[in-house]
């Protein structure tokens, strides 16, 4: 059983490593890439300035701690985006049939088909997650914590759409539904908490679990919590969990749509 | 121009067809809108208040419009199919055609926001009119004035995104240029309008694409004045004309560099 979590794990990890490599054969494109997301990112730094001019505190956020919001919001989305890029067109690859060339390997389907794409613009979100935790503090403990939240976060990020998408094996145009959801994720997680009231401040820390994925640890870093670490570390596993089975639920009623394409 | 309307025509036409499509910006629309409501009903103490000349009311009327003219423009995907045409060498097929690759790139790409522009119009409006309660003091006269400096903004938009995607000729992948371009509009003219910025960067932010894409209708439709309804228009028209000759540049020494396989 260990051998083959062992094996799977080395398989998917060569498949990321085969897909970075298609993408770096140019190289001019790949830097750009990586760059001007980094710089991308950074803009945004002058919406805050402008409204930390007007308050000294926005959403019981201090200016540091909005930057370590912006890391941790850029983190979890590399994470996702660069290792599981393809879990954010499951929707489409349902819908094609084109889940054909995955399910004749002889291993984790879910993981082969997450881990074959890689978007690189992603490896840029993760350089300036690691830029904003040097400005905001470094040490040795926050920056494993750190690590933790945006591989936990990341996994989360992507255990979300694949349930989404996986709403594609039972009822037509549900891509709609997955990028709506993956939208609301990435919307929400660079504005401080502190400003939403009532009812969309319970959904943001339940169904729209940006609460856990982004406010929780920048909480938790802030001030160090082991009930809010379980608590993240309880919903990173049971969202992974939902996802698998609603997954292979979904792919036991896969059609294929005989569509020859080749894998390269 | 005939053909150029056809096109455009044609555009609309398909669009039409897959209104459905429209959803997931509708959805991306109200959740930006609700996020700055909630942003800005924090940042102002009382209704009454006023921060760099704009009430709270003002300020949410200002995102809502800017947002409409960005929403509707979606340039991520023509910068993308530029890109692609580039790349892909689809682009040979429009070099031997009766018509200009960016003429056709800006006709279609203006049908393709016609009825964006139509849907996120009436719910942006709808939208601003139950969270707010209040319509700003417009006569009709100066309502025509504000959507004719929307469409000149939309154009000049296109063309800005166009001149984005011909890099692709000369670096593959203009995508990130293209992510620059958007958050440079995004911070400095959607999210909040030149006032909000230092005074020394003021008077740079008012010659920037910034004034006549975002700051010029939005400014317009919460404090409109017929004296900057001139300026804004007068600075749309020499944006437009420097755009396209900008674009028509870039296109002529970019094709020289093309170098199609076929197949």
């Amino acid at each position: 059983m260990l051998t083959e979590v062992k094996n799977q794990i080395k398989v998917s990890f060569l498949s990321i490593k085969y897909a970075l490599l298609r993408e770096m054969l140019n190289k001019t494109t790949f830097i750009t890439n990586v760059i001007f997301m980094i710089l991308n990112n950074a803009s945004m730094i002058v919406q805050w300035i402008i409204l930390y001019s007007l308050k000294e505190n926005v959403g019981g956020y201090t200016f540091k701690q909005i930057l370590l919001l912006w890391g941790i919001a850029a983190g979890t989305f590399g994470v996702s985006r660069f290792f599981f890029s393809k879990a954010f067109s499951l929707a489409d690859t349902i819908n094609s049939g084109k889940l054909d060339a995955y399910l004749v390997q002889p291993k984790n389907v879910l993981l082969s088909v997450i881990t074959s794409e890689v978007e690189v613009s992603a490896l840029g979100d993760i350089l300036y997650a690691y830029i904003m935790l040097f400005i905001y503090g470094f040490t040795l403990p926050t920056f494993l914590l750190f690590t933790m939240f945006c591989i936990g976060g990341g996994i989360i990020l992507t255990a979300i759409s694949i349930i989404l998408s996986s709403l594609s094996f039972w009822f037509q145009k549900t891509d709609v539904i997955a990028d709506t959801g993956n939208r609301l994720l990435t919307s929400f997680a660079t504005y401080p908490d502190g400003i939403f009231k009532g009812l969309a401040k319970i959904l943001l820390f339940t169904l729209i679990p940006v609460g856990i994925v982004n406010y929780i640890p920048v909480d938790i870093l802030s001030n160090f919590n082991l009930g809010l670490t379980g608590i993240f570390l309880f919903a990173t596993f049971l969202l992974i969990t939902l996802a698998a089975f609603i997954f292979y639920k979904g792919l036991k009623r896969y059609s294929s749509s005989n569509l020859m394409n080749a894998r390269i | 121009m005939k053909k150029y309307w056809f096109i455009y025509k044609s555009e609309v036409m398909s669009d039409l067809q897959y209104i459905f499509n429209l959803l997931v910006g509708f959805i991306s629309y109200l959740i930006l809108i609700y996020i700055f409501l909630n942003l800005w009903n924090y940042m102002y103490d009382d209704p009454t208040q006023v921060i760099n000349g704009y009430t709270k009311n003002q300020m949410i009327w200002y995102v809502i419009i800017t947002e409409i003219l960005w929403m509707t423009v979606g340039g991520r995907k023509l910068c993308r199919k530029i890109c692609d045409d580039v790349k892909g060498g689809n682009i040979a097929y429009n070099i031997n055609k009766p018509y200009s690759y960016i003429g056709y790139a800006l006709s279609s790409h203006l049908g393709g926001c016609t009825v964006k522009a139509i849907m996120f119009t009436i719910l942006g409006m709808i939208t601003g009119i139950i969270f707010i309660g209040e319509f700003p003091k417009l006569t009709i006269l100066s309502c025509i004035m504000v959507l004719i400096t929307a469409l000149l903004a939309t154009i000049i938009n296109t063309l800005l995104i166009i001149f984005v995607g011909l890099i692709s000729f000369f670096i593959e992948d203009a995508n990130p240029f293209y992510w620059l371009y958007s958050k440079f509009i995004l911070v400095l003219g959607t999210i909040f309008p030149i006032e909000y910025f230092p005074s020394i960067m003021q008077p740079i932010l008012i010659y920037s694409p910034i004034y006549v894409v975002s700051y010029g209708p939005a400014k317009l439709f919460v404090d409109f004045s017929w004296e900057k309804c001139l300026f804004i228009i007068i600075a749309q028209i020499a944006y437009i004309i420097i755009a396209y000759l900008l674009c028509r540049l870039l296109y002529k020494k970019g094709v020289k560099r093309l170098n199609v396989n076929g197949g």
